[in-house]
């Protein structure tokens, strides 16, 4: 699923995020990246995206070499990953729902189940009234959420998620939390970045990276699948 | 095509959001999709002049009034080469077509008492052949005099290839003119919606869905373009047909309805190439980041 052999990453400024990265994740496995602000959290998910490549070492992720000549394929790739980005990435102008469905117009999906999957997302998210409802006029917690329906509305085989509780009150945070955790029943891989520590003790076979000043460590908690 | 609405719905909203700039490339695109319409119709109608003028190609020859056998004139000139007709037009045909060159003018024969025009003989030559024709005509016993009109037809005939030259060089004028025109306008939507653009980049949608309505865009606007041209230039042939027809009715037009069909098909075939081309320029030299 995803595998990383000492993967570094030096940005152009000398700055190096991320040094001898090495990660063997598997299929349905819930995963929290932790760590302090600038720890690296951000560019290790920039890197599992195909935004940022290794300086060094070799990154595979849903069998997909990473390297900036395979683009084309890192685009198809990305189909078959929820992102959750840290600033939503909404699209001004549109509707909660037509939000959703951005982000599966391009895939194979008919235009019906599209629809349903989106309104289930919607729904799953709690915000199925606020569908018609523009996004810029939504609260931040609202636009976070979208943010979330539109990730999992693709069920894809991976989701990538950037501080997905950062703007919710508690239960709102638990009630997305269980949702993506439920996802890894689907067989699909969660990677979820977080500060909200106290969050984490309530999935307890969930896997912890720990990451702080570029380098990570892995913490291995109970059985899964 | 599961997504046309959407794209549809996108292009109108891409319009919208430069609504001024886009209004203006609009105006742009048929102003000078006109002008091309304007010369290639003019061209058009020189070059139909030309080549029947070429083929009525004909000269006068006068003879003297007192000769008594036109009919074995006639054959004598009907045996020169490069000779292609010969008729007898006499005193009376000859007003009568004066009559018509003058319409309604044409009273002013009456203040003649007696029918001022001449018999002549008609001759209609291979224009190629006019010099040795008319030296052989001239030479004929009998004939008084040969008129030719070879620098009419020669100087319209100049006109005529200086028309086309202009047509080529307003086709291309105009077709480069248009690329860059819309190839802008698609380009500043691209940078309008960057942001859009890129989230859909990472979401991972091909170049060819994020790229589709700016085209379908460039195609609609310069389509229309070519559309309201199609509609003042067809105005502009109606009107000035019935113009002609009342002032100069002896210079002759092609048919309106192939003038009028030709430059419609000509108009809609050329927007709607130079919108897909202009949009296609204007997506591949934009920047976009993965």
């Amino acid at each position: 699923m995803i595998k990383a052999n000492n993967v570094s990453l030096k940005y152009a400024d000398g700055t190096v995020a991320l040094h001898n990265v090495n990660l063997n994740i598997k299929p349905g496995e819930f995963v929290y990246i932790v760590g302090p602000s600038g720890s690296g959290k951000t560019s290790l998910l920039k890197l599992l995206m195909g935004i940022e490549f290794a300086s060094s070492g070799s990154l595979y992720v849903l069998d997909q070499f990473m390297v900036k000549n395979e683009a084309r394929n890192i685009r198809k790739l990305r189909r078959k990953i929820g992102p959750v980005f840290q600033e939503f990435r909404l699209i001004q102008g549109r509707t909660a729902l037509e939000n959703v469905l951005m982000g599966m117009r391009f895939l194979d999906i008919p235009n019906r189940q599209m629809i349903d999957n989106a309104n289930n997302a919607l729904k799953k998210v709690g915000l199925e009234h606020k569908a018609s409802v523009m996004v810029e006029k939504l609260s931040y917690g609202e636009a976070q959420r979208v943010a979330i329906a539109r990730a999992v509305a693709r069920k894809p085989a991976l989701i990538l998620a950037d501080e997905p509780t950062g703007n919710l009150d508690f239960d709102n945070a638990i009630n997305i939390m269980n949702l993506l955790y439920n996802f890894k029943d689907e067989n699909t891989t969660v990677l979820v970045t977080t500060h909200a520590t106290h969050l984490i003790d309530n999935y307890r076979d969930a896997s912890i990276i720990h990451v702080e000043s570029g380098k990570i460590h892995v913490e291995h908690r109970g059985e899964q699948k | 095509m599961k997504n046309a609405v959407y794209f549809i719905k996108e292009s109108v909203r891409i319009f919208r959001s430069n609504k001024l700039s886009n209004i203006f490339s609009f105006f742009g695109t048929f102003l000078i999709l006109f002008l091309l319409a304007l010369v290639v119709g003019i061209w058009s109608i020189s070059s139909q002049l030309t080549a029947l003028l070429k083929e009525e190609a004909e000269i006068s020859a006068y003879f003297k009034q007192d000769i008594q056998n036109t009919e074995e004139l006639l054959h004598m000139i009907e045996q020169i080469d490069g000779v292609r007709n010969v008729r007898l037009v006499d005193k009376e045909e000859a007003r009568s077509r004066m009559e018509k060159i003058l319409g309604e003018e044409s009273g002013i024969l009456d203040l003649f008492d007696e029918n001022p025009f001449e018999a002549y003989f008609e001759v209609k030559i291979n224009l190629e052949k006019t010099d040795s024709v008319f030296t052989q005509i001239s030479g004929l016993n009998g004939i008084d005099y040969v008129r030719e009109n070879r620098e009419v037809l020669e100087q319209i005939e100049g006109v005529s290839k200086a028309l086309e030259a202009l047509g080529y060089l307003v086709i291309a004028a105009v077709s480069i003119t248009t690329l860059v025109i819309i190839s802008h306008m698609i380009r500043q939507g691209i940078y309008q919606n960057r942001e859009q653009i890129k989230t859909f980049m990472l979401l991972g949608a091909p170049d060819n869905f994020i790229n589709f309505p700016y085209i379908l865009l460039g195609f609609l606007l310069t389509f229309g373009g070519g559309i309201a041209a199609t509609v003042l230039i067809n105005i502009l042939i109606n009107q000035g047909y019935s113009r002609l027809a009342s002032t100069l009715p002896f210079i002759p037009l092609p048919p309106k309805s192939r003038l009028s069909l030709g430059l419609t098909v000509f108009l809609l075939s050329a927007s709607a190439a130079l919108g897909i081309l202009g949009s296609l320029f204007g997506v591949s030299t934009s920047k976009k980041n993965n």
